[in-house]
């Protein structure tokens, strides 16, 4: 359910393919910037009704990183 | 035609310091403005600023004054006032009736805005105060320096976000420069501090949680702050003729676009604007002394700005002494730029070198003279104030000492 929703806003915000959203897909590599990973990460908080501090994100490389942050986020 | 063009009057309200005597002993000592937020402002992360501490409008303006004057024309018109006094000029002065007033902001009255909406929208009333048109119009704080200091040349605001006051000053320069005008009255202003405006500063995750740290390994960004700089500006012929005191000749400037990311700097486009502005005012690579960074304390910032510095310096990047005094007087976005070209001209008076403070540790990617935590005594004979501004508009102004 997470990762569906996670994938929904990488797409609506790059606008690139669902099927090339996979856990191991590196954020960059789908037309993630710096610009735009501040936009996926207001959409996880807004989704999600969790809040990812600034120092988290320099480690948020991959798909699978979000996954694991989102996990930390609602514990 | 093409004259020379001279700074002759300095004016500043800032959060470290409401004139220029404050604001130099502050940059000379390396005393940060940056405090606690005051008040505090609920469902806000930023908790740090520079802001005007203790600044009473009433103790400048009538009430009948106060009510068309949102807080960044006010305090543009006493920066002005101060520039004006210290060119050795008055009101209604032949001088100024001729004289052009460019003012830069990069948020313009947004307070009188947002308190119209919040009385729109929150409180929902039907009716809003009848001077709201001619207090909030972006254009306020010209029309305001003009009325007040008896300005009749051309005047208006400009806005380039962070690149404001520089884009400013050149444009008073460039009238003077070509004879439209023999005085200018130029600089910027910005008071940030609105809900608004600090919700859409923490969205974009730019603000440090605590301080500004410019060139140092642990820098976490910027921190926002508020003030209005304003300079007289006139033909050397103009200032030499009534004998006005001059600080500096601002012999050279530089504007480019980036054309490209809308947040992130380019090397390309600040070496192309302070390549610009050396080469007008001849001066080369070999031959400047000091660089007024633009410094904000991002990460991405201070490392392409040490990078455009050493490609356009060479191998003298690393002797030339570089401060940013953003972690001194805040990032006051439009406004900045002015207060840095006032810092560097006060530099280059006094022979005085303003530190980077808050410098704790050095990065590989910015390894040159950043001046770290005091102030350093150095003839500046030769000086560029650097500006780049989001949406890639970066604009320096090149200084040379008149001797």
């Amino acid at each position: 359910m997470s990762f569906e929703k996670i994938v929904d806003i990488i797409v609506d915000t790059v606008h690139c393919k669902p099927e090339d959203v996979k856990p191991e897909s590196e954020l960059a590599a789908l037309g993630v910037g710096s610009l735009e990973a501040i936009t996926v990460i207001f959409e996880l908080e807004e989704a999600f009704d969790i809040e990812i501090p600034n120092e988290v994100i320099p480690s948020i490389v991959t798909v699978n990183d979000i996954l694991t942050r989102l996990e930390e986020a609602r514990q | 035609m093409s004259r020379s063009v001279v700074i002759s009057g300095l004016g500043v309200i800032s959060a470290a310091g409401q004139d220029v005597p404050a604001f130099w002993d502050s940059l000379k000592s390396g005393r940060s403005a940056i405090r606690p937020m005051q008040p505090a402002v609920d469902g806000v992360k930023i908790t740090t600023a520079a802001q005007l501490q203790d600044y009473q409008p009433e103790e400048h303006f009538s009430a009948e004054d106060l009510s068309l004057l949102d807080r960044y024309a006010q305090m543009a018109v006493i920066a002005a006032r101060e520039a004006v006094a210290d060119a050795g000029l008055a009101k209604d002065d032949a001088a100024l009736a001729g004289a052009a007033a460019i003012v830069g902001s990069g948020c313009c009255a947004k307070n009188t805005d947002e308190d119209t909406c919040i009385q729109l929208y929150q409180k929902e009333r039907k009716r809003v105060h009848p001077l709201t048109i001619p207090k909030g119009m972006p254009s306020a704080a010209a029309s305001m320096v003009s009325y007040h200091l008896g300005i009749k040349g051309p005047a208006f605001v400009l806005s380039s976000a962070c690149s404001s006051g520089s884009h400013a000053i050149i444009q008073g320069m460039s009238m003077i420069s070509s004879g439209m005008a023999d005085v200018a009255v130029v600089g910027a202003t910005d008071a940030p501090f609105t809900f608004g405006l600090l919700k859409s500063w923490d969205a974009l995750r730019v603000v440090s949680a605590d301080t500004c740290r410019p060139f140092s390994k642990d820098r976490s960004g910027l921190i926002l702050g508020e003030g209005a700089a304003m300079l007289v500006l006139e033909s050397r012929e103009h200032a030499e003729q009534r004998g006005a005191t001059i600080y500096a000749e601002l012999a050279g400037c530089g504007m480019s676009s980036d054309a490209g990311h809308i947040t992130r700097p380019d090397v390309e486009g600040i070496s192309t604007a302070m390549t610009q502005a050396m080469q007008q005012a001849g001066i080369a690579a070999g031959e400047l002394d000091y660089i007024n960074a633009h410094g904000t304390g991002t990460q991405l910032n201070d490392a392409t700005e040490t990078q455009a510095i050493q490609r356009v310096l060479g191998e003298h990047a690393e002797n030339v002494a570089i401060s940013s005094t953003k972690a001194i007087h805040g990032h006051a976005l439009g406004a900045s730029s002015a207060l840095e070209l006032v810092a560097t001209a006060l530099t280059m008076k006094h022979g005085i070198i303003p530190p980077t403070v808050n410098y704790s540790e050095a990065d590989e990617e910015c390894p040159l003279d950043y001046v770290p935590n005091s102030a350093r005594e150095q003839t500046v004979d030769t000086a560029i104030s650097n500006s780049f501004a989001f949406g890639g508009l970066n604009a320096v102004i090149a200084l040379k000492k008149i001797k």
